[in-house]
């Protein structure tokens, strides 16, 4: 008896010392703050982590990023040599997706003289494959976040380091990922908090017109940065409650 | 073959769900009389991993209806993409050809791949899937005259469509104007994350 009102002390005061500490890793960079945000110049070393979630969301995410380096007008061009490490995750299994990626990065490298070196793809299992029962998930996400945490700790003792940015638009795997690096902020890994690690934004896929996905749902309250590509999206309770969201134009 | 100028419809359902019944209509004996009335000399469809039987049985039976010149031909998948596929629609690097059509599920890779080399475009959602936001973006994209919406039971309607969208053909990606304009897309974002102040 002793020994279940123990656990139940311990279970209530972890419990509020971690709500706490959510809310303040959470409360500092909810709001994009020049402050707040890391300050760096151009050339020094930085790490872009790139969520590939196999077909739509792949075809999207590269169509944006191929669009985005290519604009002509200078300060609207992404310039790739901006991130000297790039990590793609894909999903187990997903060739289509790293070949793409691989794709991509020997494109850039001729266009923009980036070293091809620099980008490494790292496979994570998938979350939930398509028909998979819904009683397994859970496990089948479990194995994924741990993977994921893995993905993004293990250079954080090299150069490469953590990730700085994140971007992603939307599978399961990035909805994943991005709760892994809230996980690891939490516990301060490797000073990641500290140092402003794993800075985060969103992109709705373009197909989400009506209603945001539940990708987005759920992240819309934890990301830096959430930006939709259809306006009236803008207006779905979930932005207002969150006090979230842009809308810059079709991205893709 | 005649001299007569080639004109290539594409169909495509994609790499992930089935899709019989945008199949079963590209192969109809009336699109083909359609297809047919717009000078179109070729049928490429690709029908997806599972979709051979079906494919063979329709092929068979629009031979046996008898009357159609078309050259149908189908494959599975290809795993390099449907680019080429595209190009041949657009009729592009193939001499003496005319700009034909890609008739397509409603996937957003897809739809984007057909919309960069503009090629006119039929959009047909699966109403079988669940979740089904792909009506949402075909709708959306019709209403703004990118696409034509194509429906199951009326696709020489969606053909008719889009040889009058191929004469107000719009560029893609739209200009973004204004605000938006000054917001830099996705560099400024990730600048700003990044904490690049120049």
């Amino acid at each position: 008896m002793a020994i279940l009102l123990l656990a139940i002390l311990l279970t209530l005061t972890i419990t509020s010392l971690a709500a706490y500490r959510l809310y303040t890793i959470l409360q500092p960079r909810s709001k994009p703050n020049k402050q707040w945000s890391p300050q760096r110049k151009r050339g020094e070393r930085t790490h872009l982590l790139i969520v590939l979630g196999s077909g739509g969301h792949t075809a999207e995410m590269l169509s944006m990023l191929s669009r985005a380096t290519s604009e002509t007008t200078p300060s609207h061009r992404l310039n790739w040599s901006d991130y000297q490490f790039r990590t793609w995750v894909v999903g187990a299994g997903d060739s289509i997706s790293a070949q793409r990626a691989k794709d991509f990065e020997t494109s850039l490298a001729v266009k923009a003289k980036t070293e091809t070196a620099g980008a490494v793809i790292s496979t994570v299992p998938r979350a939930r494959k398509i028909h998979q029962p819904i009683l397994t998930a859970p496990l089948s996400s479990l194995r994924c976040m741990l993977a994921c945490c893995v993905v993004l700790f293990q250079h954080s003792r090299t150069e490469r380091g953590f990730p700085d940015l994140i971007l992603c638009n939307g599978p399961a795997t990035a909805t994943i990922l991005i709760f892994a690096s809230l996980l690891l902020r939490f516990l301060d890994v490797g000073g990641c908090q500290r140092e402003g690690k794993m800075r985060t934004v969103y992109v709705e896929s373009w197909a989400r017109v009506k209603r945001l996905s539940l990708s987005g749902r759920l992240l819309v309250w934890v990301v830096d940065r959430f930006l939709v590509q259809w306006p009236q999206l803008l207006e779905e309770g979930v932005c207002k409650a969150a006090g979230k969201g842009e809308y810059l134009g079709v991205l893709v | 073959m005649s001299g007569k100028p080639s004109k290539t419809c594409f169909v495509t359902i994609g790499a992930t769900a089935s899709f019989d019944r945008l199949i079963r209509a590209a192969l109809s004996v009336d699109f083909g009389k359609a297809l047919e009335s717009h000078g179109y000399t070729d049928l490429r469809v690709q029908y997806g991993k599972d979709g051979d039987g079906l494919f063979d049985a329709c092929l068979r039976h629009a031979r046996d209806a008898g009357t159609s010149t078309l050259n149908i031909t189908g494959f599975d998948l290809d795993m390099d993409g449907l680019g080429q596929y595209m190009k041949q629609a657009k009729g592009q690097g193939i001499k003496g050809a005319n700009e034909g059509v890609v008739i397509s599920h409603a996937g957003s890779g897809t739809i984007l791949d057909a919309l960069r080399i503009s090629v006119p475009l039929i959009v047909v959602p699966n109403a079988e899937l669940l979740d089904n936001h792909q009506v949402d973006l075909a709708q959306a994209l019709a209403e703004q005259e990118y696409v034509v919406y194509g429906r199951l039971n009326n696709l020489a309607q969606a053909l008719d469509d889009a040889e009058a969208l191929r004469k107000r053909h719009k560029a893609w990606p739209p200009v973004n104007s204004g605000v938006h304009r000054q917001a830099r897309g996705l560099k400024g974002v990730m600048d700003d994350e990044m904490g690049f102040l120049d």
